[in-house]
């Protein structure tokens, strides 16, 4: 019985890998050069930092160098304990303004102070008492001025062209929100305005950059296609303003960016207003952020991401399907909740078959053969479809890439079970005194700038 | 445009092909894996009938009064394996073979005993006649019989049969018989596989065991006389079935009967029942009360002689 279900579930699992390789494959042509579109809309980035004294001039300095030019950038500073406020006082040359005023729609921590850059009119910086990430992101929406908000984690670097690719995606009056494309900034070397991709790196950080190509180039663009993105990456996410304030801003939770994806689709389903909206993924909108370099940061980052889905998973447990729609339900539930941990689940199965049961140790090593296959067929398929967007290893860093998928495929991967399982555990062991977990905010500085700055 | 096109359908069409040669290496296993424990479906067939017609054919004898046979004997046999491949579990505590194991040697043995001494083997058809005292047989005639259908009969019996220019008969647990073919292990206990059955067909006349009714209640009555007879009716349905109707013969599991089951034989169009109680057969026995004669392990050639009255 155990083995028929396990087969069942292996049979959808392989149906969603089969649609994750092939779509991407046939809907990705050849890069497109970024349409500079005449008309700019109005976009306001909102940057919450807490404790980013380290990087949050990687990420000014990715918002300086933007080929854009009807944008403001609200820097939200959620009650650091560090120097962040003092870093950003010294590079902007920041004074108290008046002209920003709140709506008043959304509640948060109190605003101790706004300041305007001397330097850069259109940076601003909001200066609050601490309240958590959804809560610096409620405080800067209060603020925003432009019609597209982006919302942008202060360890992510922008690509100078992005902001004209999400231009150029809003021009759809469909599109209520959208998520951009994030890329691992150690898996880069060069300028920031024509970044190389390396693989010279850590087993660790290859790993994630494997992962986060994976989870973008085909998972989100097959998810986009099927209208059933489930969450638009906190580090690099844009939303209409107006649908930001008829969700009522963020929910102060760690899992604020899927929350919100969450509601924006409850939005849609239920608001007569929004009756033809929906959200997409730009791969063009492109945005480097920096990832943990050790086993024990990754390890929290991802107990912080489990513990965030789960929280999401019941906090939206009676929506499903009727309030949010069935294709994201469906993908959430099937994709993301089961299947998220049955990749590594082949692999956990056949010490335990021939522990139990010597007979059904061949169906154990079919599973992993064919989960590991489809894995790699992944990673390459990432990279022929990163590539079509421009991301192309030398000669001499792609036989290391192609070498990693593999290896990748029956080492790293089975991390993400450990994750899964160790923060689904701790999530339901102390469900009510997680959420004061914090971004850590001990990172170096970025490879990208440190080349740059020779 | 066109290069990309052949590329993503070359691409496609690898990713296809090595994903079927894998799903096709481990088809077979998973099919077993989903298989396993699990009883031949009850409303399935063997799909014997075209291998068994052979056994319709009845011989003539023509012989004087004096060759005529007068009783016979019919031999009970279960497991028959070689001496070297016995394992521990083959054994009783106290170190003797398991009653229902016959050395693969002993068996050669007395195969040859038959052979050299002009025996023939009789059909299912054949026995009824003579005890219906239809049918003329020569005094040197047997009846073999396997019960329980175990995959030894088809690897060590069958052949050795073929070289006599036997035949027997297998009394099988038609629920026991595997979907799918495994390796032979004498160590365990294996049942036919619907391949050994169709192998073996043209050796072996195949009647029923019951479906899955060769067990004890838990005060050990056996199944036939303990379980209510809708029940036992039902059970040796499937059996009937699964042999493509084949109702010639029943063996009841330890030899265990009662009225009501006699009569349930009958209404199932069953035409003979045997038992083991060990005694000759005549003309006038009983048909649904066939004696037979159970061989055990490391019988001296002698003691058989005694068992098939070879003087």
């Amino acid at each position: 019985m155990i083995l028929k279900i396990t087969l069942v579930l292996f049979v959808f699992f392989i149906f969603f890998q089969f649609v994750y390789i092939l779509y991407p494959l046939y809907a990705v042509k050849e890069k497109e050069k970024i349409k500079k579109l005449g008309n700019e809309k109005g976009v306001s980035i909102i940057i919450p930092a807490y404790n980013e004294e380290k990087v949050i001039l990687n990420c000014l300095e990715g918002i300086r160098q933007l080929d854009y030019h009807n944008y403001e950038a609200l820097f939200v500073n959620d009650g650091s304990t560090d120097q962040t406020l003092d870093v950003l006082h010294t590079h902007l040359d920041l004074q108290v303004t008046s002209t920003k005023l709140p709506t008043g729609k959304i509640p948060h921590e109190e605003v101790k102070e706004i300041y305007q850059s001397n330097l850069y009119p259109n940076i601003y910086v909001i200066d609050k008492k601490n309240g958590g990430k959804a809560d610096a992101l409620n405080a800067g929406t209060e603020y925003v001025a432009k019609e597209i908000v982006v919302t942008l984690d202060a360890d992510s670097i922008m690509d100078s062209m992005s902001l004209h690719a999400i231009n150029v995606s809003f021009e759809n009056k469909e599109i209520v929100a959208a998520g951009g494309l994030v890329q691992i900034q150690q898996g880069y070397t060069g300028d920031l305005q024509k970044p190389n991709p390396i693989f010279s790196i850590k087993g660790l950080i290859r790993h994630q950059v494997l992962q986060y190509m994976t989870a973008f180039y085909l998972h989100k663009l097959t998810q986009a296609k099927l209208n059933s993105i489930t969450v638009i990456a906190g580090a690099f996410g844009a939303f209409r303003k107006k649908a930001l304030f008829d969700v009522d801003g963020y929910r102060r939770t760690v899992g604020e960016d899927m929350d919100i994806t969450l509601k924006v689709h409850r939005l849609i389903k239920t608001n007569k207003n929004y009756k033809n909206n929906r959200l997409t993924f730009i791969p063009q909108a492109i945005c480097y952020t920096e990832c943990p370099e050790n086993f024990r940061e990754l390890y929290n980052q991802r107990i912080r991401w489990q513990k965030a889905f789960v929280d999401c998973i019941f906090h939206f447990r009676k929506s499903f399907f009727r309030k949010l729609g069935f294709s994201p339900s469906f993908f959430l539930l099937f994709d993301s909740l089961f299947f998220g941990t049955i990749n590594a689940y082949p692999t956990i199965l056949i010490p335990v078959t021939l522990l139990f049961n010597q007979d059904n140790y061949i169906v154990a090593a079919g599973l992993f053969s064919v989960a590991t296959f489809l894995a790699i067929y992944q990673g390459i398929v990432t990279l022929v479809v990163s590539r079509r967007f421009g991301i192309i290893y030398s000669k001499k860093q792609l036989p290391r890439v192609l070498f990693f998928i593999p290896l990748e495929a029956i080492s790293y991967r089975l991390l993400g079970l450990l994750f899964v399982t160790t923060g689904t555990l701790l999530y339901f062991k102390n469900k009510n005194s997680w959420y004061v977990s914090k971004r850590v905010g001990t990172k170096e500085q970025a490879l990208l700038l440190e080349k740059k700055a020779v | 445009m066109k290069r990309r096109l052949l590329f993503n359908l070359t691409f496609t069409a690898i990713f296809l092909g090595l994903f079927s040669l894998i799903i096709s290496l481990f088809y077979q296993d998973v099919a077993r894996a989903l298989d396993q424990n699990e009883f031949f479906p009850t409303n399935k067939t063997f799909d014997l009938q075209a291998c068994q017609q052979w056994r319709n054919e009845i011989s003539s004898f023509d012989l004087t009064p004096k060759e005529k046979a007068t009783e016979i004997t019919i031999l009970m046999y279960h497991r028959v394996i070689p001496e070297d491949k016995l394992e521990d579990n083959h054994f009783e505590q106290d170190g003797s073979i398991v009653s229902t194991i016959v050395l693969k040697e002993d068996f050669e043995e007395q195969m040859q005993l038959l052979h050299d001494n002009g025996y023939i083997t009789l059909t299912l058809e054949e026995l009824a006649l003579f005890i219906k005292n239809e049918l003329d047989i020569p005094k040197r005639s047997i009846v073999l019989t396997f019960d329980d259908g175990f995959k030894d009969n088809a690897i060590e019996v069958a052949p050795i049969l073929r070289e006599h220019h036997f035949h027997a008969t297998s009394f099988v647990i038609t629920g026991a018989v595997n979907k799918y073919d495994a390796t032979y292990e004498p160590g365990e206990y294996q049942y036919f596989s619907v391949d050994d059955l169709h192998n073996i067909c043209d050796v072996f006349e195949f009647e029923s065991h019951t479906y899955n009714f060769h067990k004890r209640m838990e005060d050990h009555t056996p199944y036939l006389t303990g379980k209510p007879i809708e029940e036992v009716r039902e059970d040796l349905e499937a059996s009937i079935i699964n042999l493509n109707g084949q109702n010639q013969a029943f063996a009841s599991p330890y030899g265990a009967f009662n009225e009501e089951n006699l009569a349930l034989f009958k209404e199932l169009g069953f035409n003979m029942a045997f038992t083991v109680v060990p005694d000759t057969v005549k003309p006038g026995t009983d048909i649904y009360q066939i004696p037979r004669k159970e061989i055990y392990p490391r019988e001296t050639i002698e003691e058989f002689k005694v068992k098939i009255g070879l003087k």
